[in-house]
């Protein structure tokens, strides 16, 4: 409860502001319109990137296939059965001067095509190899394409200004170091299932990368702390609200803490089980930061100065 | 070129609503969509309570960020300030719905057009108005753009039985806007977004 001065000067005991159930009604309303579909494409972009650009860095041609298989139909078709209007997503490529989605629709076609240049040699032979300075042409295309992938996400939902959640730009590189770590966990799962051996830095990159997400979040979560009302409002609902069981459940126990004991097991204790339950583990702590990202934003009250913080 | 704008008198507004079913007939937007509504806060503790009303709609900002976060360009502003979408050019992405900070973005669902108010089909009005509509895109109000090119004012406007919205050019300094805006010390929604808004609010 707070008190304020009314729009005729008297004082009134204003209740907390809460969660808008209605348009009409005042209080603070949910993000609705970015939904499941559009975080599965994000978390799909993200981790199918990453894995290319590591098993082109280890020469993995598993690895490369999986994830360009992951971003090029899943990442996509997770877009198209998003769009109120498929058949026109070109038109989304029409304005990359200004829109990040239209930079990533970019990224994703010239992934696809420079990814496929790579694979095709790699799959059916080297008749389809490409001559010497085209192919390098298009590993730097695809690197750089797949790097733009891994955290475009985070400049889109960045530029919304209407979710002051998603409102800095911590957000592209903590999804850009997330994809990272998505692609490293299953680039090693891919390697064990196929009875491969595992290039030794890959198990390292994920212990750091869990170590370095896990305090990028907390410092993304400390800005939001000194951010715009709204801000503050979604990291309450985060911490305290309907999404505090999930965030802490699934990301930071099931995501970070139990990834990383299992890898510390799995050191001692060599299984494939092992590995197949770290992927899992750490691809579900991904998917719903994401997942929460979007779902917990909130759209900021309709406030004026001469109200003060309370609103209307 | 004028700058078309609003300014809401709350000193006037008596939260009846009649703005939010004028658009709604002047439109025929679909179910659950309201491109003017209003706002209601109650405030105190009993006995010592009352109710607080903000009309709201569209503040055809001259930043919009709706504009600038469409990747087609289907959201553009014209040359005398208002925000209109261009259907044909939508691709439902919804990129502008988490764009704009005052949440007047509405999304045209799959199935949304198909029916009614409370009926499983189209009165014949729904089914006339709705035609102006296409499933998977955006909408929005649009300062009843056709009714301001035949130099008349907005629904809500013209119907407001308080008078407590006024309509016209924001930028002519010799205007009845720009009076009111300077003398009654006008303010705008949520200025911290820095999207410039065309509707203004006067309390004083």
């Amino acid at each position: 409860m707070r008190s304020s001065a009314g729009s005729e000067g008297e004082k009134v005991t204003t209740p907390s502001v809460g969660i808008a159930n209605h348009r009409f009604a005042y209080g603070y309303y949910r993000q609705t319109f970015w939904n499941w579909l559009i975080g599965t494409a994000f978390f799909l972009g993200g981790l199918g990137a990453g894995l290319f650009v590591l098993g082109l860095l280890t020469d993995h041609t598993a690895g490369m296939l999986a994830g360009y298989l992951i971003v090029v139909v899943g990442k996509n078709t997770a877009h198209m059965l998003f769009l109120g209007r498929p058949e026109r997503f070109w038109r989304a490529a029409m304005r990359p001067d200004r829109s990040w989605i239209a930079r990533g629709i970019w990224a994703m076609g010239l992934f696809a095509a420079s990814g496929l240049i790579l694979l095709l040699p790699r799959v059916f032979g080297p008749a389809w190899q490409l001559s010497g300075w085209l192919n390098g042409a298009a590993t730097a295309v695809a690197v750089l394409s797949a790097i733009i992938i891994m955290f475009y996400d985070g400049f889109v939902m960045n530029s919304s200004p209407g979710v002051a959640f998603w409102r800095t730009h911590l957000l592209p590189l903590l999804l850009l170091m997330y994809a990272t770590l998505g692609g490293t966990t299953l680039s090693v799962t891919i390697h064990e299932l196929r009875g491969e051996p595992t290039p030794g830095f890959l198990p390292n990159l994920e212990h750091w990368l869990l170590l370095v997400n896990f305090v990028l979040l907390a410092v993304y979560l400390a800005r939001m702390n000194r951010s715009l009302p709204a801000a503050r409002e979604t990291l309450h609902q985060l911490l305290s609200g309907p999404y505090a069981r999930v965030f802490f459940g699934l990301v930071l126990l099931v995501g970070l803490f139990a990834t990383l004991l299992l890898l510390i097991v799995e050191n001692h204790v060599q299984a494939t089980w092992l590995v197949v339950l770290i992927a899992v583990c750490e691809l579900t702590g991904d998917f719903t930061l994401v997942m929460v990202l979007l779902k917990s934003g909130l759209f900021p009250l309709q406030t004026a100065p001469a109200y003060g913080a309370g609103g209307i | 070129m004028a700058r078309y704008g609003m300014v809401i008198d709350l000193k006037r507004c008596i939260g009846c609503n009649a703005c939010t079913l004028a658009c709604k007939q002047e439109n025929g937007t679909p179910e659950g969509i309201h491109f003017a509504r209003v706002v209601t806060r109650e405030v105190g503790t009993y006995p010592a309570t009352k109710r607080t009303f903000l009309p709201v709609l569209c503040n055809h900002c001259s930043d919009a960020p709706c504009a600038e976060a469409c990747p087609t360009g289907a959201t553009y502003i014209r040359p005398d300030g208002i925000v209109l979408v261009d259907k044909e050019k939508c691709i439902g992405c919804r990129a502008c719905n988490v764009a704009c900070p005052y949440m007047n973005r509405h999304y045209v669902a799959k199935g949304l057009l198909k029916h009614g108010y409370g009926t499983d089909g189209l009165s014949p009005y729904e089914a006339i108005k709705f035609m102006d509509f296409e499933e998977g895109t955006n909408i929005k109000c649009t300062l009843c753009a056709p009714r301001v090119d035949q130099g008349l004012e907005p629904a809500c406007v013209v119907t407001c039985p308080t008078d407590a919205r006024i309509f016209g050019d924001v930028e002519d300094p010799n205007g009845k806007l720009q009076g009111l805006i300077k003398d009654r010390k006008g303010w705008t929604l949520s200025p911290e977004y820095n999207t410039k808004p065309n509707v203004f609010y006067l309390d004083e």
